[in-house]
């Protein structure tokens, strides 16, 4: 599907000054490549809308095409404005098709976009779930006891067991939130090909809570994984 | 950056850690987060019914310097104010006190969002212990 480019931007050519939509990387009329000015953003870069789930073979083909194009051995002949352009596009190209191949970053960035960041943080904190807190607390006591035990010279076996076991609730409650993630971003998708900024807006939302809490119990992991590899190197 | 003394000391010797029982309806417990730095606090309060006055605060903090700091704090300040005095503390007395830098100054928000959430459970308790 095409994008809709009606409401774009028009940013004008250094060489010729012919206006050019902001999504167009050559200039309509002379053909040179354009600078990196003012720009759109990495959706509408790759010519896409902005879905959350993308077909992956499909971003690298373009990701592929584009990087041809403005590969920088191409303007080495070219003046220094299209040298820069080139660079730029490459640049902007790179970062665009790293965030967007990944759709957790892909996720952020939409939200970023979409203006679903908090100001500050304290904005998101009241949104956790109370059932979450407890959960996460009733781990971090968990890691606390088994540290203990590792002080007081514990079996490393015991403490692997121990271990093991705190981590498991956290691993299937992640496992959830992958799976309501990825319901909600089919909905946003859905209600944008729908054409219903509401609906789309309220997917977003939920996709924020769930994004932080999901943060949440990633950083809880990576403390236990911590734990876990402190006794590994314990033991060995 | 350097913590100031004053968090270093709370950190070293952090006040009033510990639990009460969740359960007294004399206790009231507040369980706050911040999932971005992964930090969870919990803060009780017990509450004598018949002055209203704040006889004891608990607290436990899983995360850094600055958090445990606050908290510790907050507990220190809740002894022997009223429910009411207890809801005037701001973030911002806890920054000054702590001299917390900018990018600190959540886990003080999360210090009166933790003595905020405390009081209302007690007061809730208090409504429904009424009620029945």
């Amino acid at each position: 599907m095409q994008p809709d480019t009606s409401a774009i931007p028009i940013d004008p050519c250094k060489h010729c000054g012919t206006g050019a939509p902001v999504d167009v990387h050559f200039c309509p009329r002379c053909d040179r490549i354009l600078t990196l000015g003012r720009h759109g953003d990495y959706f509408t870069f790759f010519g896409l809308r902005r879905r959350l789930r993308l077909d992956l073979n499909d971003l690298e083909q373009r990701f592929r095409a584009l990087s041809r194009l403005f590969h920088p051995d191409y303007f080495h002949n070219s003046s220094s404005t299209e040298r820069l352009a080139s660079l730029e596009r490459s640049s902007y190209l790179n970062d665009a098709f790293r965030t967007l191949r990944d759709p957790m970053a892909r996720l952020e960035y939409l939200l970023k976009l979409e203006g679903f960041t908090p100001k500050e943080s304290h904005d998101a904190t009241t949104k956790v779930p109370q059932g979450l807190l407890e959960e996460v607390f009733e781990l971090n006591e968990e890691l606390e006891a088994i540290q203990d035990m590792r002080a007081e010279g514990a079996s490393a076996a015991a403490i692997a067991l121990r271990l093991s076991a705190a981590r498991r609730p956290i691993e299937a409650n992640l496992a959830r939130h992958e799976e309501q993630l990825h319901a909600r971003m089919s909905e946003h998708d859905a209600r944008l090909e729908a054409g219903d900024p509401e609906g789309q807006r309220e997917a977003l939302a939920e996709l924020r809570t769930l994004l932080l809490e999901r943060t949440y119990l990633m950083n809880l992991l990576a403390t236990v994984r911590r734990e876990v590899s402190a006794g590994e190197a314990a033991a060995s | 950056m350097a913590y100031s003394d004053k968090v270093v000391d709370h950190f070293n010797n952090p006040r009033n850690v510990g639990s009460l029982p969740k359960q007294d309806p004399t206790v009231g417990t507040g369980l706050v987060g911040a999932p971005e730095c992964g930090d969870v606090m919990k803060l009780q309060v017990r509450v004598n019914p018949d002055t209203g006055v704040i006889d004891e605060a608990k607290f436990k903090t899983f995360g850094c310097g600055s958090a445990i700091a606050s908290s510790s704090l907050a507990t220190e300040w809740l002894k022997g104010k009223t429910v009411d005095q207890a809801l005037a503390i701001k973030n911002t007395d806890i920054v000054a006190e702590l001299a917390l830098p900018p990018v600190k100054i959540h886990c003080s928000v999360l210090a009166e969002d933790a003595i905020k959430a405390a009081i209302a459970d007690y007061k809730q308790k208090q409504e429904a212990g009424q009620a029945s």
